[in-house]
């Protein structure tokens, strides 16, 4: 419960009589995972904080970014530069205090033009974490001047190309979408609450089911997949949830086999208990709440996909027959239970016989989850792998926004539906 | 509180005039409360009271925001918000156009939408309506979610142009009941969207729960085959149509940039079935209207498509101001968008299943997780969820699985259209990203629209 204006004795009196009421309504009464209590403190590191940084320098990095996009043939630009910091005490009955100050710098910049039937097409360029810490140290104004100028080569390629055909081909992901294929479709699905039926009202729920773990063949032999809480540099990593657990990195998918979920301390009770066995074995540290008056629920970590040994980009493309390589995130739509899914994106490129072929437009591909990562042929290796961020991801009722990131290698999977 | 509310505002307006500081206010408050229900249980009952207070800070064509949670005793900190604005205007970029500030030429005050009935409803009050609605429907198996969210909203503006405040005064309650499965996977739902207390009323929402579980417990779940149906909306899917159109579709701004599947020549063109007649109706409560826009403009019924011809586009204020066209009244947080009832008598599920066909028809109550795949050709997709039927021409009825619809607005709204229902039903549109904002969209009961053609179908729920 929130309530601006202080804690006064109004607001004890509406918590309690909000608990009397829904505790006439139980059906599982809440247990806790057992944990440790903890004093600690966690910052995300960062050399030179966003926030002593002049406003000024920070427009004027802006407007040079700006400069590099304003180039024929765009129609709208967009430069984006989002400085969060978010101050956390933790403090609760079981005798954990801890103290967290988290940073975060999301930058992007995007071009927008139109094509001879004044259709617009757009190319975003979100650059992944380099690097160990997430401040102001990490924008990289040579970066972004390489990538500007790509983005508005490939754009002005989208505008002058045909649209993509309706095929059944090879798709190869870049981590751009490969990104935000992880989060819809391994990430949402591996919610613990989505799993039990808490998200059920309006998010949706999960196919995959208790009795899936240790069992399910989630994908191909390739596919590895986890939630790691630990690396430096990116926002899915946060030190202690907001249960007070401290963060790990977890196997998700090993091998292609389902073993394990994104979990809190009340989801992995119930879960056992409802199995009659110990799928859990105690929180996997995940709850956040997006602010003091939200409660934390299940939310992503850094939910990545290991690097495979089917060597780069281009190895990749040679040993694909027909194929598509995709890349930039227009669209998505999954199915309630995040069993299917559609997504668009912002360009394509055909592949024939090993050879990139040419560009295509308004380019989509949709597939059911299971079948399409059992699909997957070739993962590329560390040489491909990125983490990218995602600033937004929306979640819960009331809804909650939460910061996490995907650590991706390019992808391929077979037989995909595109075109649709 | 309104007094209050409206004197903070003089206050800071008083302060930014002080500073030499061209400012505009908009002060956000809502008295939020959500009864979420999960696995049969309450599974989080909880209320937020908040206020926000975004500080806007002019400097001719520059512009910049500060955005704060206060209350309403600190003035000290809403001040702080108003040096900040103003220091940062210093440095934004201008605009490439000559930003409007409204002068408000009287001051404007509405309540008339709200109900403080509905507004304040007690915990046991909402535990008893969702009680009444699953009553006998629950079982060991089959597990009750959803919500009941309800509350009061509370804008308030003014800026250093003139002393007059316009102040808006809402009150609301959204509730979903979800039935499912918890082995099998399906899910039954249903919705109300109430503006007064008088308008909730769960022997609606317990009717239609009690035929879809009746179905979905009992009847063998069918794959679909891919390819073209005749297939019937019902209100949900049809408001979330609509939002999409209004995204874009006849969105001014969105449309001169290349994000729209309408054009300037097709004004005074039949675009879409002569069947769809849409307007934006501020004069229906039942909408949250706005009466007046943020700028002052007092808002009358607006027709976006009178018997399928486009009547014009609704441009906000500052898109207006950008590509030089006249503002429309729709510089609001949301429209009042009405669609009209046709000719067809039956208005519930059950009337439907009753009804002759000739054809096999697919019932969608709603589409889940809808998004754009492409502006210019009106290109959207989603999957079915919450109760899809197929009805089958012998007078049997199907239950399906889920199935994906990627489809332009232009056919589903265009010659395709078979028919409407006369009777009209409300549909809470509201989301709970951010700032309470309660909406509504009034539809036709069902709208069924033949030969539409199925992208996907699941082997499963």
């Amino acid at each position: 419960m929130g309530v601006l204006g202080g804690f006064g004795p109004e607001l004890f009196d509406k918590a309690f009589d909000n608990a009397r009421v829904a505790a006439e309504r139980v059906t599982f009464p809440v247990r806790l995972a057992e944990k440790d209590a903890i004093q600690a403190s966690f910052t995300s590191p960062n050399q030179i904080d966003p926030f002593t940084v002049p406003l000024a320098d920070k427009l004027a990095f802006m407007q040079a970014m700006d400069a590099k996009l304003n180039q024929p043939g765009v129609f709208q630009r967009i430069c984006q530069l989002t400085f969060t910091r978010k101050q956390i005490v933790f403090m609760d009955s079981e005798g954990s205090e801890i103290e967290k100050t988290i940073v975060e710098v999301f930058p992007s910049i995007q071009v927008a033009g139109l094509d001879a039937q004044g259709q617009m097409h757009s190319r975003t360029y979100q650059p992944p974490r380099m690097g160990d810490t997430r401040g102001w140290e990490t924008l990289d104004m040579e970066v972004f001047s390489e990538n500007a100028e790509r983005i508005v080569r490939e754009m002005n390629e989208v505008l002058a190309a045909d649209d993509c055909p309706k095929d059944v081909r090879s798709v190869i992901l870049l981590p751009g979408i490969m990104f935000l294929q992880t989060h819809e479709t391994i990430g949402h699905a591996l919610e613990l609450d989505r799993i039990l039926g808490y998200e059920l009202a309006f998010a949706g729920g999960s196919f995959v089911r208790l009795s899936d773990f240790g069992a399910l063949r989630y994908g191909s032999e390739k596919l590895t997949a986890r939630a790691d809480a630990t690396i430096p540099n990116s926002p899915g990593s946060f030190g202690y949830d907001d249960d007070g657990i401290p963060a790990q990195n977890n196997l998700l998918i090993d091998k292609g086999l389902l073993v394990g979920a994104i979990t809190g301390r009340q989801m992995v009770e119930e879960a056992n208990a409802r199995a009659n066995k110990v799928i859990f074995d105690g929180s996997s540290g995940a709850n956040r709440a997006t602010s003091f008056y939200r409660v934390p629920i299940e939310r992503m970590t850094n939910i990545n996909i290991d690097p495979g040994d089917d060597g780069t980009l281009d190895d990749i493309v040679s040993h694909t027959e027909r194929g598509i390589i995709l890349d930039g995130d227009k669209s998505w739509s999954i199915g309630s239970n995040r069993e299917q899914f559609h997504f668009a994106t912002d360009i394509g490129w055909l592949v024939e016989d090993g050879q990139v072929t040419r560009v295509v437009k308004n380019s989509t591909y949709q597939g059911e989850t299971v079948p399409f990562y059992n699909s997957l042929s070739a993962v590329g290796d560390a040489s491909t792998w990125e983490v990218q961020y995602t600033p937004n991801c929306g979640k819960g009722q009331p809804n909650q926004i939460m910061q996490l990131g995907h650590g991706v290698p390019v992808c391929r999977f077979d037989n995909v539906r595109i075109g649709e | 509180m309104k007094d209050q509310i409206l004197h903070t505002l003089q206050d800071l307006r008083a302060y930014a005039l002080q500073k030499g500081v061209e400012a505009s206010f908009f002060y956000h408050e809502e008295d939020s409360y959500l009864m979420r229900f999960a696995n049969s249980a309450i599974s989080l009952n909880t209320n937020e009271r908040l206020i926000r207070l975004e500080i806007t800070a002019h400097k001719d064509r520059q512009r910049a925001s500060y955005e704060l949670i206060t209350a309403l005793d600190k003035l000290d900190e809403m001040q702080r918000g108003v040096d900040i604005a103003a220091e940062m205007v210093q440095h934004a970029q201008p605009l490439s156009y000559q930003p409007t500030i409204p002068v408000y030429t009287e001051s404007f005050s509405d309540e008339s939408a709200y109900d403080p009935a509905l507004a304040t409803l007690s915990n046991e009050e909402r535990l008893a309506f969702f009680n009444r609605v699953a009553a006998g429907l629950e079982t060991d198996a089959i597990q009750l979610s959803g919500i009941f969210s309800c509350g009061a909203n509370i804008l308030a503006q003014i800026n250093t142009r003139s002393e007059h405040t316009q102040y808006f005064k809402t009150s609301d309650a959204q509730i979903t009941i979800v039935l499912s499965h918890t082995a099998l996977k399906w899910e039954v739902s249903a919705e109300q969207s109430a503006q007064q207390k008088a308008d909730l009323n769960p022997d609606v929402l317990r009717r239609d729960l009690v035929f879809l579980v009746e179905h979905y417990q009992h009847d063998t779940p069918q794959q679909l085959p891919l390819g073209t149906y005749d297939i019937v909306f019902g209100p949900s899917a049809i408001a979330d149509l609509l939002d999409f159109m209004g995204f874009i579709g006849y969105n001014g701004g969105l449309m001169k940039r290349g994000f729209s599947f309408l054009n300037e020549d097709q004004v005074g063109q039949r675009v879409l079935s002569s069947k769809f007649t849409l307007t934006d109706d501020p004069t229906r409560r039942e909408t949250f209207p706005f009466q007046r826009d943020m700028m002052g403009i007092a808002r009358q019924p607006f027709p976006v498509f009178a018997n399928g011809v486009f009547e014009g586009f609704v441009w906000s204020q500052d898109e207006a101001d950008e590509f030089g066209a006249q503002p429309t009244g729709h510089t609001v947080m949301h429209n009042s968008i009405v669609m009209q009832g046709g000719d067809v008598a039956a208005s519930t599920l059950q009337e439907l299943v009753a009804m002759p066909r000739e054809n096999d028809v697919l019932y969608i109550p709603y589409l889940h997780y809808m998004n754009v795949v492409n502006p210019s050709k009106g290109l959207i997709t989603g999957s079915s969820r919450f109760g899809a039927l197929l009805l089958k021409k012998d007078g049997s009825v199907v239950v399906p699985y889920n199935v994906r619809l990627t489809q332009s607005l232009l056919d589903i709204f265009g010659d395709k259209v078979a028919w409407l229902s006369q009777a009209q039903v409300v549909v809470n549109a509201s989301s709970s990203y951010g700032a309470r904002n309660p909406r509504a969209i009034i539809v036709p009961a069902l709208l069924q629209v033949n030969g539409l053609e199925i992208s996907h179908s699941n082997p499963s729920y």
